[in-house]
């Protein structure tokens, strides 16, 4: 610790800091426009200039360290001059253009400049002039109001790892641009909205809409992905009209990426549900609340009271909706209908890391640490782009690299994380267990982990025994990447002083497994870890939660049906209640589901819009989308956090837990949950979480199984894997997302796209054995060949029409072939 | 050259030791641009997009380190590279004069290349010797004291040597 004054004041910080941090970190504010924690500073906008005693000129704070006994003077007449010359020059090119710019009210500059004074300098220049580039779909890009202080240039290389601008040209004429100043394309993470300090970048969805002063912001937790960043949302009259991040707010310390800060207007799509529906013969009809209440009291009724009645009753909880909606449908389930026949998408994701967890390491609970990474000496990924699916937790993992990590990445695709890897191992799809495997059994022949500890370890022998089969030349030959690189992973892993292991597991993604993660924990066991190197996030918003709360077939007394007696199995159950969840869209095997489906006596679907298993149902309620109602929601972390309803309900939408509630009234029981808070109360008396620390270890020897293999009719293998744009299907409602990504394309190799005569942007017709769709064609050096990787988020592009789960916890790779259309 | 066999550590040499990878790579770039510009007379689109992918560096900054330089172009340059003076000397002189009567003669104005790709019609600061204003340069050839008959004879000189 060094000690300097500033301003009078003695204040303390870490050597290395500079002297802005100092103040900063002391609650002494030195004004400045292009500084920003994240990145490197870069002492360009010259406006934390400061006074040091002993020292002639003004140094700029931002790029001067703190030195030990260093007097700082921040606010004398000598740099407020200095500061206010700055500000002059920059209002030479500047336009004095705030009465059209959405950014004033909240603009850094021109705080600035009403506190310095001089608007009208003594230079005349001619301004730049430059229209608004508009030509991306998010990101508006007005290169006059730029004072480049490149902090949209060096957040989104540094930070974001993307780079997608550049300051181009020299001199005057330097603008900050796209390469060739083509349109922007990039992440649309929209982070460089929040850090421009000017109109020069601006949220084009949100142009011309209000007046920042004329906003209500209000702070709620983001519907998407298991991160749970906070958003901070801009209401007018009862609507929202932006989202965006506040620095060092919530989890991710402000940082959000696309789907957060453009998705939310998934709440406006067209189809939201706004009265209860009712079928009568074939067509659905609007009723009131009554009628449709009373009308699923009496079927369901009737249906109890058969022989069996509550056993053949199930129900499907949701990630997306609140602990406390999912709280009262188990409620509903156990005290109404007396079944746990209840489970949710999270069958085929994260129910299954807990399952796994639960047998190697005893757990009773899965969090993940979304700064995990930073730090650590190896980070290894297997066959996932957390960058994509977890945008937030991305960055960590992209600073750990930064910052000295060694990221080992074992994925056939390339993706952000293989751009920023230490060490690429393009596996082929679906071989990671055997690459696991592989690396396990060149630890073991290389002795490098501790013998006496591991082999004292339950299932060792095994464990020994069944890596026999994984020789580095039999791993070549499954996943395709060379001995070398297999045994220098396995040697860089193992050497290192600590160490973890990241992947998704997502009923949206086909390439891993149960295996995959027994694999994984044998790893980290056999280096002498516990679960806490294994970083496997939930999948969504409250996917933790929704566990957590008992959307389980195994949280009661008895064990109830699963997902997949309840979808897949026709006359499983004869009644299921669906809550915020399409089955239809979101799980594999379309068609079978919808047999299902139209086996049972009564569907009931409770959701905000109108989907695809919403059409199939009996009765339709109507739900508040999460900025409607008040609640909780979990994050992967197992942090629990508050939303907040901040407008009002769509129709005659009700919240959730409202509907069970009303419902179970009408039913005859009283659920004695009157209010939310007596709901919370409520589950915390239930629900108790349990430490995740064990120390149990058990090894789980597994082998490396794939899906169908290709052959002669169907020879490419299908991958699904999610896109930055989307997150589960909800956020396809999105018209803004919509701009950028609005169908699902499938990516497949020029060589395959050769061989099958398909050319770049054509329409193709894939049919695997369990159906076929069309979709257009993207031909990718991103992908391998041998494969086509394609996103199952968009429910009109019916990708689920193709694939099939795995019901045993296998992978469920299909194979396709594609035909030009 | 061709981009895909671009070898940072051998183009960077001894340095390369001492700096990240990150810089290496930088490092690199105008040695790249220099080459790739040798083989193509500019820096096209899709070299540098290769060059992007290759170093994995984001495109936008590889153009933002090319289109500081005024040495690199990206768009075609004509096979004859023609220069105007119009510094002091040859402006005092007529270079004005000069340059109007090639952008008439071409139908091309200054910064702009022939459709067939023949000339480019360029300005410039100074070329050096002011005794001969105003000046003009061919190529690497320096034509001076251009009067009107001189003029004919560079509007024939550039013409001529396309065949």
């Amino acid at each position: 610790m060094i000690e300097l004054t500033i301003n009078g004041k003695k204040v303390k910080t870490e050597k290395g800091k500079t002297i802005l941090q100092a103040a900063l970190s002391n609650g002494i504010k030195i004004p400045n426009l292009c500084y920003d924690k994240r990145v490197v500073p870069f002492g360009g906008c010259r406006v934390c200039v400061v006074e040091i005693e002993g020292q002639r000129k003004l140094e700029a704070s931002c790029a001067t360290l703190a030195g030990d006994g260093m007097v700082v003077l921040t606010d004398t007449p000598k740099v407020r001059r200095a500061r206010q010359a700055v500000l002059e020059f920059m209002l030479v090119h500047h336009p004095l253009d705030c009465p059209v710019c959405d950014k004033a009210g909240e603009c850094d500059l021109q705080e600035l400049v009403y506190e310095y004074g001089k608007p009208d300098g003594r230079f005349v220049r001619e301004k730049k002039h430059s229209p608004p580039d508009t030509k991306g779909p998010l990101v508006e890009l007005t290169a006059n109001r730029c004072i480049l202080c490149g902090k949209c240039v060096r957040l989104c290389s540094e930070y974001q790892g993307r780079g997608a601008l550049g300051f181009i040209g020299r001199g005057f004429s330097t603008v900050v641009q796209p390469a060739f100043g083509e349109a922007i394309e990039c992440d649309y993470c929209g982070q460089c909205i929040d850090i421009c300090p000017t109109g020069a970048l601006l949220n084009k969805s949100f142009k011309y809409k209000a007046r920042p002063w004329s906003l209500e912001e209000k702070d709620t937790i983001c519907p998407f992905c298991s991160c749970g960043c906070t958003l901070t949302l801009g209401i007018r009259e009862g609507k929202i009209l932006r989202s965006r991040g506040k620095e060092d707010l919530g989890v991710s310390g402000g940082n959000l990426c696309g789907r957060g800060r453009f998705g939310f207007d998934y709440i406006y799509s067209e189809n939201r549900l706004k009265t209860p529906f009712i079928r009568k013969e074939a067509n659905l009809e609007p009723s009131t609340w009554d009628e449709a209440l009373a009308y699923i009291s009496d079927r369901l009724k009737y249906i109890l009271s058969n022989a069996n009645g509550s056993e053949s009753v199930g129900a499907i909880g949701s990630h997306r909706c609140t602990n406390e909606d999912n709280f009262m449908l188990r409620k509903f389930m156990q005290n109404v209908v007396g079944s746990d026949n209840m489970d949710s998408s999270s069958a085929l994701g994260f129910s299954r890391v807990r399952k796994a967890l639960n047998m190697v390491f005893g757990l009773k609970d899965h969090t993940i640490d979304m700064k995990s990474p930073i730090g650590k000496d190896v980070i290894l990924i297997i066959e996932s782009d957390l960058s994509v699916t977890h945008p937030v937790f991305g960055l960590n993992i992209l600073k750990a690299k930064r910052e000295g990590a060694k990221l080992i990445v074992a994925d056939s695709k390339e993706t952000k994380l293989t751009k920023h890897s230490t060490q690429w191992s393009r596996i082929k799809q679906g071989t990671g267990v055997a690459f696991l495997n592989g690396i396990m059994k060149v630890i073991v022949d290389k002795g490098l982990f501790n013998r006496e500890v591991a082999s004292g370890i339950t299932g060792f022998s095994e464990l020994e025994k069944s890596l026999e089969a994984y020789s580095p030349e039999k791993v070549t030959e499954i996943t395709g990447i060379s001995s070398e690189e297999l045994i220098g992973a396995a040697e860089t892993l193992a050497k290192a002083k600590s160490r973890i292991l990241s992947f998704t597991l997502s009923p949206s993604e086909n390439t891993k497994c149960i295996d995959t993660i027994l694999a994984a924990s044998n790893l980290v066991i056999l280096l002498g870890e516990g679960p806490e190197s294994l970083q496997i996030p939930a999948e969504y918003a409250n996917t933790y939660g929704a566990y957590s709360m008992g959307i389980r077939p195994d949280a009661g007394k008895s064990e109830g049906k699963n997902l997949f007696d309840m979808l897949y199995v026709s006359g499983s159950i004869n009644a299921l209640y669906i809550m915020g969840e399409d089955p239809v869209s979101v799980l594999p095997y379309k068609s079978r589901i919808i047999k299902t489906l139209k086996s049972l006596e009564l569907l009931i679907v409770q959701d905000i819009a109108l989907t695809e298993t919403a059409k199939l149902a009996h009765v339709i309620l109507p739900a508040s989308s999460w900025a409607e109602k008040d609640g909780t929601f979990t994050n992967a972390e197992g942090v629990t956090q508050r939303v907040y309803k901040l407008i009002d309900s769509t129709g005659e939408a009700l919240p959730d837990w409202q509907i069970l509630r009303n419902l179970s009234s009408a039913m005859g029981t009283d659920m004695a949950a009157g209010t939310l808070e007596g709901l919370s109360n409520e589950i915390k008396k239930t629900i108790r979480s349990e430490k995740a620390t064990s120390n149990k270890r058990t090894f789980h020897p597994v082998l490396y199984s794939r899906g169908e293999e290709p052959d002669n009719e169907y020879p490419l293998s299908l991958v699904t894997r999610d896109i930055l744009q989307h997150s589960g299907t909800m956020s396809t409602r999105s018209k803004t997302l919509n701009l950028v990504s609005s169908e699902a394309i499938i990516e497949m190799n020029e060589r395959d796209a050769k061989r099958f005569g398909i050319s770049d942007n054509s329409h193709v017709k894939v049919i695997s054995r369990r159906g076929a769709v069309y979709l257009r064609a993207a031909v990718s050096d991103e992908v391998p060949d041998g494969a086509v990787y394609v996103p199952a988020h968009f429910p009109h592009s019916g990708i689920s029409t193709l694939t099939s789960p795995s019901i045993h916890g296998g992978i469920a790779m299909e194979t396709v072939r594609v035909e030009a259309a | 050259m061709r981009v895909e066999d671009l070898d940072v550590n051998e183009m960077i040499g001894d340095v390369g030791k001492i700096i990240c990878e990150h810089d290496r790579k930088k490092g690199v770039l105008i040695h790249a641009f220099q080459k790739i510009q040798q083989d193509y007379g500019y820096l096209p689109g899709e070299v540098l997009m290769t060059l992007s992918k290759k170093l994995s560096l984001p495109l936008a900054e590889i153009y933002s380190v090319a289109s500081f330089y005024k040495q690199f172009h990206f768009s075609p340059r004509g096979k004859k590279v023609v220069r105007v003076c119009m510094g002091t000397a040859c402006h005092v002189r007529g270079a004005k004069n000069v340059l109007n009567a090639l952008e008439d003669e071409f139908g091309i104005k200054q910064g702009e290349t022939t459709d067939d790709l023949a000339m480019t019609l360029e300005t410039v600061g100074c070329v050096g010797c002011c005794g001969l204003a105003p000046v003009a340069t061919i190529n690497e050839d320096v034509v001076g004291d251009i009067g009107k008959k001189k003029l004919e004879l560079l509007v024939k000189a550039i013409k001529e040597e396309e065949k």
